[in-house]
């Protein structure tokens, strides 16, 4: 058991270092900074001595080392448009994408998984048919076009709701429904074919022969087990909160990290662009070690597997 | 035991299947979703390769004395079929050169994972060893990590041009191909014809290339297909956030974000590409479900 | 008659890990221990074992299919290398495999007559035409209808299948061809037939055959001398009819008397006692003392050498002088 823990902690943060070690040779890459910022005819002096502000002009392993001892401190760079420090710039954003990512994932994990259950214990029928084409459409469709969408609607024509912006809490609705929609088309279809994968097993059977009522076979029997495979999927989903919202951040121009990463690229501060990234490799990495582990919990075959072979 | 308490008997069962008549059977092969989204997939590519024959006008031509025009079924004119942006360019024919546009992007970039995916399982099937755990390495890493940040990094790192835009495109999805290669190659190596072949003589060239790709194609051409819609969406999410293709070309995504300012104005500028985006992704996943439903029925 | 293939002390470990992951106790797998063997051109040796006794990688380091740890393998003068360069490719044309899956060793998207030509193709031997005359004539050696030049694998039966193996494998006129049971997998109406085939094609063209089977019934018909392994090694080898009327190893006797025929109604069996180990954990000493009926000390200890029997056959047993009499009246 702990070696397992161990080898999944490991692989987690060498993840992180490898993510940081690419960003920062590619970073390297690209030129001089100092040209991309100050433009190339900006005077030499003035070049140099950006070069020396930012520590552009020490050797490379210097700055891989510099670097890294940089991150451990918890500075992430500066900012190369306003001078702040990016860690701040990044942090001060998380709060907002937050607000809307996490209602997101409920909504996701409660309408996805329920439909999926629904859809599973009524195979066939019209609900499993409609859920199934909502399903479909949920996923195929981009979220900038339903975010478009909703917004001519709710906004435009009706009126309902505020089109843009992040004033009040009537503000997050349209970007928490064009982020959850998604999320849930997915756990739907993907909760459905796990149940139906459960419900077909001959254990299921047996606790109907036992005279199970059949919402106990469902809930005790049934659910439990189609659980893992969805929790893996969930646990992805935790992992891409922050992706997923750059696309709808921008749509509802809500000032979250998503939106800050798109001007960030569009303005090549590459501070804050990696700042993001190490933000998103931490969150994917931790999300997926949790996933790994409650599933090495839960999963009793994965349980005896660990504690070794008698006889291979 | 009588007869009447027996279910009907094989022969009845099978004799009424020979009487189905061809027209059913010709649906029950082809449902009619698939036969639409074949169809909806045709006319696109047809549009795309006949763009220059089939535009009204040029897509850069301004017309300022029409400008934010309305389509012709929310009371505009037949000068304007769909409209006319901001500047008076003809919505239609801007549709017609982003259909152009963002296809041959997919595409372009669908080939070049495909090719990389192959390329580097067989590598990894072949040769084992290190080889092998290097590649699988690049695969946990790229699926450690959403696409979108990866690409955006490097759009921030390395700028925009379209050689690079479509070369990042086509570095999405590779490691599923990858791995589903690795897969059955290892599978076709390790018992049968290809491992007899190989005993016979033949050069790992002829092995991979007659015998295992040929028997592996149905799968991967599933893959590849499926991959396509997700090419098409990233390449219109990065155009619509103005990361993607740069004007003066302009691709779908490019005209929906555009379209974005004028939603109260003129909602047909974002609202053509928009439908096109969402029904042509839809198409191609119908397609590449019901392909690999009927070329393994036992994968589902 | 002059020796075609020539194996001596052949090694084959593989290092395992227990469960345990990356902590698990390192252990060794002998698959193959220590095997010679000899096969004259033109005879068949037949190798036989139950599974998991290192038939099948006998065939493989045999061919140079595989790396070997340790040992020899010279085919007609000519030593063997499991290095897959030009060499190797060349040394292809003087041996060849047939395999237990007739189906699986086919390519199920190219036409049967298509894969009996390829070794041509592969060798650039001949042109297409002479290439399609060849593949014909082939067909008719092994008895298949040139009709069936066309087909896919999956059209044919079981039979026929690996008659298409064996054309493959003889159209480049090899000396050698190793058969990993060939047989078992056919219906036992088409195993005669094959095997009738095996002996004709073997007459014709002068092959040797290293024939592996778990059958012992068919190995006593087609092969002139018979090897019997248990663990990675040789337990005995010698004349078929001699080890079948009057096994001298216990595990040989074990096997013998399991063959059902109508002689052996009041025969008594012998059965052997526990599991069979698994090649991981060999046993000390003799590999067969923790299931043999007749141990002694001196096996748990020391691991017993092929030695000559005086009728031809050699004996790894310490037992091995006692008369087969005395053998019967120890296992009661």
């Amino acid at each position: 058991m702990l070696g397992y823990v161990l080898s999944r902690v490991l692989r987690a943060l060498l993840t992180i270092l490898l993510v940081l070690t690419f960003s920062f040779f590619i970073l390297q890459l690209t030129g001089d900074p100092a040209v991309l910022i100050l433009s190339a005819d900006a005077p030499p002096e003035a070049l140099e001595a950006f070069r020396r502000e930012w520590g552009l002009d020490a050797p490379l392993w210097k700055q891989y080392a510099g670097y890294l001892l940089n991150l451990t401190e918890g500075h992430l760079g500066r900012s190369m448009r306003d001078g702040r420090d990016a860690a701040d710039v990044v942090a001060e954003r998380i709060p907002l994408t937050l607000a809307i990512t996490v209602p997101a994932l409920t909504l996701k994990v409660s309408i996805g998984v329920t439909a999926g259950i629904v859809a599973a214990l009524h195979r066939d029928s019209w609900v499993d048919r409609l859920v199934m084409a909502f399903s479909v459409a949920g996923y195929t469709v981009p979220s900038f076009v339903l975010g478009l969408a909703l917004m001519l609607v709710f906004a435009v024509w009706l009126g309902w709701l505020p089109a843009a912006g992040a004033d009040s809490w009537r503000h997050a609705i349209l970007p928490v429904i064009t982020l959850g929609v998604a999320g849930a088309a997915v756990l739907a279809r993907f909760t459905r074919s796990a149940m139906l994968e459960v419900l077909g097993q001959p254990y299921v059977r047996t606790g109907q022969a036992k005279g199970l009522a059949w919402h106990k076979v469902v809930t005790v029997h049934a659910f439990p087990n189609a659980a893992i495979p969805t929790l893996t999927v969930a646990g992805f989903m935790l992992g891409s909160l922050v992706a997923g919202a750059v696309v709808v951040e921008s749509v509802f121009a809500w000032p979250g990290v998503g939106r800050l990463l798109v001007s960030a690229v569009a303005n090549r501060d590459l501070m804050v662009v990696q700042a993001i990234l190490l933000l998103v490799t931490v969150t994917m990495v931790t999300a997926n070690l949790l996933v790994d582990l409650v599933y090495g919990l839960v999963d009793p075959r994965l349980r005896t597997a660990r504690t070794g072979e008698r006889g291979a | 035991m009588t007869d009447a308490a027996l279910p009907p008997s094989r022969e009845t069962l099978t004799a009424s299947s020979t009487t189905v008549p061809p027209v059913t059977r010709f649906f029950r092969a082809y449902p009619p979703f698939v036969l639409l989204a074949l169809f909806w997939i045709a006319t696109m590519l047809f549009v795309a390769i006949f763009a220059d024959m089939l535009r009204p006008y040029d897509f850069k031509a301004l017309d300022l004395r029409d400008r934010l025009a309305a389509p012709i079924f929310m009371g505009g004119t037949d000068r304007h079929i769909l409209g006319s942006d901001e500047l008076g360019r003809d919505v239609l024919s801007r549709l017609i050169e982003s259909i152009r546009m963002s296809l041959a992007i997919a595409f372009a970039s669908t080939a070049i994972t495909a090719v990389i995916g192959v390329t580097l399982g067989f590598l990894a099937a072949h040769f084992r060893g290190w080889v092998e755990h290097l590649v699988l390495g690049a695969i946990d890493f790229m699926a450690a990590l959403p696409f979108l940040i990866i690409a955006l990094a490097v759009l921030a790192f390395f700028g925009n041009s379209l050689p690079l835009f479509i070369a990042l495109m086509g570095m999405h999805g590779w490691e599923r191909i990858a791995r589903i290669t690795r897969g059955l190659a290892i599978a076709a190596n390790e018992h049968g014809y290809a491992s007899a072949v190989r005993d016979i003589g033949a050069s790992p060239w002829r092995v991979y290339g007659r015998h295992v790709l040929p028997n592996i194609a149905s799968t991967l051409i599933v893959a590849i297909t499926l991959n396509i819609p997700e090419v098409i969406l990233l390449e219109s999410g990065l155009s619509f956030l103005g990361l993607g293709v740069q004007p003066p070309l302009t691709s779908l995504g490019n005209m929906v974000g555009y379209g974005r300012e004028y939603i109260q104005t003129a909602p047909w500028i974002m609202l053509a590409p928009a439908v096109v985006i969402t029904l042509t992704t839809l198409a191609i996943s119908i397609v590449g479900d019901w392909l690999r439903d009927k070329l393994d029925p036992t994968l589902r | 008659m002059s020796v075609l293939l020539a194996v001596d002390g052949l090694v084959k470990h593989y290092p395992v890990r227990r469960a345990g992951g990356l902590f698990g106790r390192r252990s060794v797998l002998k698959a193959v221990d220590g095997v010679s063997l000899q096969v004259p051109e033109g005879r068949t040796l037949g190798l036989v074992g139950e599974s998991g006794c290192g038939k099948s990688t006998t065939a493989k380091l045999v061919l140079g299919l595989i790396p070997r740890d340790a040992g020899t393998v010279t085919v007609g003068g000519e030593p063997v290398t499991a290095v897959r360069d030009g060499n190797w490719r060349l040394q292809r044309r003087h041996m060849q495999m047939v395999y237990q899956d007739p189906l699986g060793a086919l390519d199920r998207r190219l036409p049967v007559g298509l894969q009996v030509m390829e070794p041509m193709d592969i060798f650039a031997e001949g042109v297409r035409t002479t290439r399609r005359e060849r593949a014909l004539d082939l067909f008719d050696a092994v008895g298949l209808s040139r009709t069936l030049f066309e087909r896919y694998p999956h059209e044919l039966s079981g039979g026929q299948r690996q008659r298409v193996v064996l054309a493959r494998a003889l159209i480049l006129s090899p000396k050698l061809i190793v058969c990993d049971e060939p047989i078992s997998a056919l219906d036992v109406s088409i195993q005669a037939q094959v095997v009738n085939l095996l002996l004709d094609l073997q007459e014709r063209f002068g092959l040797a055959y290293l024939f592996i089977s778990h059958d012992l019934k068919v190995v006593r018909q087609v092969a002139h001398e018979v090897a019997v392994m248990y663990l990675g090694k040789i337990v005995e080898r010698g004349d078929p009819e001699a080890l079948f009327h009057a096994p001298a190893h216990p595990y040989t006797r074990a096997l013998v008397s399991a063959i059902p025929t109508p002689r052996t109604r009041g025969r008594p069996r012998l059965i052997l006692s526990g599991d069979p180990p698994s090649p991981v954990d060999v046993p000390s000493g003799c590999a067969f003392h923790p299931r043999c009926p007749i141990v002694v000390r001196r096996c748990r200890t020391e691991t017993p050498q092929l030695k000559p029997l005086g009728d031809g056959r050699v004996v790894a047993c310490h037992l091995a002088s006692h008369t087969p009499a005395a053998l019967a009246a120890a296992a009661e």
